[in-house]
């Protein structure tokens, strides 16, 4: 694996290989997903700001915290409604091979996670009521270590994605 | 062990003792409360034999229902009065087995016997609570040659074993964590103590005793703090020897076998194959004496944080690689790491001065004598250099070691097969660097440990994902 002293040419050739992003993105309709739960959350904030706002005469509190507050809810509806649904979906790749599972996402920081197959305990599909709205579902890879998360798959895609991760992890390998 | 067997029966004794501590934890409050009416006091007299009398009843039942044995390749539990359970444990999802005595079974000369398995929950998933030294003896046997492979090693001689010296103990107590806490907890009594003893006032008595000797006030509070460090060394060193006297430490084929404690002996089991990562610890108080700790990070839930999981209070760094080829060979990594690149150093700085620079505005702008907060930068500078010179990684012969330093120094030492995923992470302005945080994750009980490295290189991280990936390498 020290190939990378001595020989640069091959080092290069096998980490363009890896910095290329995996092969699948998730599906469309997430865009429209997250700009509503984000906008479901705006509203709950909002809310709360209103209330805050309500009942401050009740009780002295220093007097920058209102704006404070109503500088991150405008600043939390722009970005969670208009601007991270379509960067967070840009970002989002996964491909799931025989050996291992790949994700690469992120909109402040981005991760690329390798999970080898050997390693899943189990999966599952996820749908909330917003997602069903979409027809989306979530996949979720548990090892022994925490879960991974594919969010917002078509609900067919979904499903096949958890057969085949299902079916591949059923190799036994070195124990826990 | 084939036919079903139940306990020795002072563990009638056992359960009436955790019945009633469970009884009176939950009803601590009412009883305050009952005994301060004269009727229900009465009236006590009466209940309290007759409750005594049914616990003991009833103990006395549960230890008659409660049979194990060993069948199919699982060891079987029954047990339950009311409610009869059954729990079987198949040998392969044991992950360690404890034996202990507490003061029972030491008056009776038995022993307790925990198996743990990797479920979730705080307790053992089957615990013997009194049976006799050779039948816990034999059912250990018996679980080790079906679940792991069959010893190797012919005498005891070959076997190494690994023990604490008085002086090392002595060192360990002087210099453990707990010494801070301890020293925390006096001092929090101490400022407590006017309040606890109405009437009195302690500290002018002792000021005008110390008075008498010193008959200077810079002199008492040193005579104060002296005998506080003091008083807090020694009970440190107390703890750690209740913990950790008569420690031994033995490899026995595939087990690891560890024995420990002065007033409670505990003895521990722990398959080799069950370990996911092995780490040194260098606390702060240790490092400059060139002293570490060695851990394991098992699978288990029942594994108290901190002592539980020592397989090696204290040991000289420079022994602590010959103590991996010889303990835990699977594990065996030379103990140098390469750095990181030159330029994440900056931001290791950054990242310890920022904040401390922050708290000094703050401090020299609301707190009388403020200023004297400046200390903590210079502070914080010498904390992010040594921890950039520290952090470093190294991948040999399949095993990856990690280290990193937060306070004290903690190498991670991981085989490949063990690591459960791999994230290469970074931020905008790590992007602009060509720098990476490598983040690895290892199964650990309920809770994954992450073990993570700031500020790698770019084209390092991705050979070692490379390294780590089944498909990609």
């Amino acid at each position: 694996m020290f190939c990378i002293k001595t020989d640069i040419f091959y080092l290069y050739l096998e980490v363009d290989d890896l910095q290329a992003t995996p092969a699948y993105q998730i599906d469309p309709q997430a865009v429209s997903y997250w700009r509503w739960s984000g906008l479901i959350n705006s509203i709950i904030f909002w809310m709360m700001v209103l209330a805050y706002y309500n009942t401050m005469n009740l009780w002295n509190p220093p007097g920058w915290i209102f704006p404070a507050l109503l500088i991150a809810a405008i600043l939390g509806t722009i970005f969670y409604v208009f601007l991270v649904p379509q960067i967070r979906w840009n970002t989002w790749r996964y491909d799931v091979s025989e050996q291992e599972i790949d994700l690469y996402f992120g909109v402040f920081v981005k991760h690329r996670t390798l999970i080898p197959m050997v390693r899943v305990q189990h999966v599952d599909t996820e749908q909330g009521p917003l997602l069903r709205y979409f027809q989306l579902s979530t996949v979720t890879i548990s090892t022994a270590a925490g879960k991974h998360q594919i969010p917002a798959l078509a609900d067919s895609v979904a499903a096949e994605l958890r057969a085949r991760i299902s079916l591949l992890a059923r190799v036994v390998d070195e124990d826990v | 062990m084939y036919e079903p067997h139940r306990l020795h029966p002072a563990a009638i004794l056992e359960f009436l003792i955790t019945n009633i501590y469970k009884l009176v934890q939950a009803m601590l409050p009412l009883m305050l409360l009952a005994l301060g009416n004269s009727v229900i006091r009465k009236w006590l007299i009466v209940i309290l034999p007759l409750m005594l009398l049914c616990f003991i009843i009833y103990g006395a039942l549960y230890w008659l229902r409660y049979v194990y044995y060993i069948q199919d390749h699982e060891l079987r539990l029954e047990f339950g009065v009311i409610v009869r359970k059954k729990r079987y444990i198949s040998f392969e999802r044991i992950q360690t087995v404890q034996v202990s005595a507490g003061v029972i079974q030491r008056l009776f000369g038995l022993v307790k016997l925990q198996v743990e398995t990797a479920g979730s929950g705080s307790n053992a998933e089957l615990s013997l609570p009194a049976v006799s030294r050779a039948k816990a003896e034999a059912l250990q046997m018996i679980l080790q040659n079906t679940t792991g492979f069959k010893s190797a090693v012919a005498n005891e001689e070959d076997l190494q074993q690994f023990q604490l010296t008085t002086p090392a103990l002595l060192l360990l107590g002087s210099t453990s964590n707990s010494l801070g806490l301890v020293l925390a907890g006096m001092l929090t009594i101490i400022s407590q103590l006017d309040k606890l003893i109405p009437g009195e006032n302690i500290w002018e008595r002792f000021s005008e005793y110390a008075g008498q000797v010193l008959s200077e006030t810079v002199g008492t509070i040193l005579l104060i703090l002296v005998a506080v460090f003091l008083l807090a060394w020694l009970l440190s060193l107390l703890g750690n020897i209740i913990l950790f006297g008569g420690f031994s430490l033995k490899r026995d084929g595939d087990n690891l076998k560890i024995s420990r404690g002065l007033l409670e002996k505990k003895q521990l089991t722990i398959p080799i194959r069950r370990i996911q990562a092995v780490r040194l610890v260098e606390g702060i108080l240790r490092q400059p004496l060139g002293m570490v700790s060695i851990k394991v990070v098992t699978i288990s839930n029942t594994g108290e944080k901190g002592e539980g999981n020592v397989i090696m209070p204290i040991i000289a760094l420079s022994e602590a690689e010959d103590f991996l080829r010889k303990v835990v060979p699977e594990f065996y990594v030379s103990l140098d790491t390469e750095p990181l690149p030159l330029r994440s150093r900056i931001r290791y700085i950054a990242i310890n001065l920022i904040p401390a620079l922050v708290m000094v505005i703050l401090a020299s702008y609301f707190l009388p004598y403020g200023y004297l907060s400046l200390i903590l930068l210079p502070l914080a500078l010498g904390l992010g250099k040594i921890q950039y010179r520290d952090a470093g990684l190294k991948v040999q012969d399949g095993i990856m070691l990690i280290r990193s330093r937060t306070l004290g120094r903690v190498s991670t030492i991981i085989p490949r097969p063990k690591i459960q995923s791999l994230s290469i992470t970074y931020t905008y302005f790590q992007a602009r660097n060509t720098l990476t945080t490598l983040k690895i994750s290892i199964a650990s009980g309920t809770v994954a440990t992450w073990v993570k490295l700031v500020g790698m290189d770019e084209n390092r991280s991705l050979v070692i994902s490379q390294w780590f990936s089944r498909s990609l390498g």
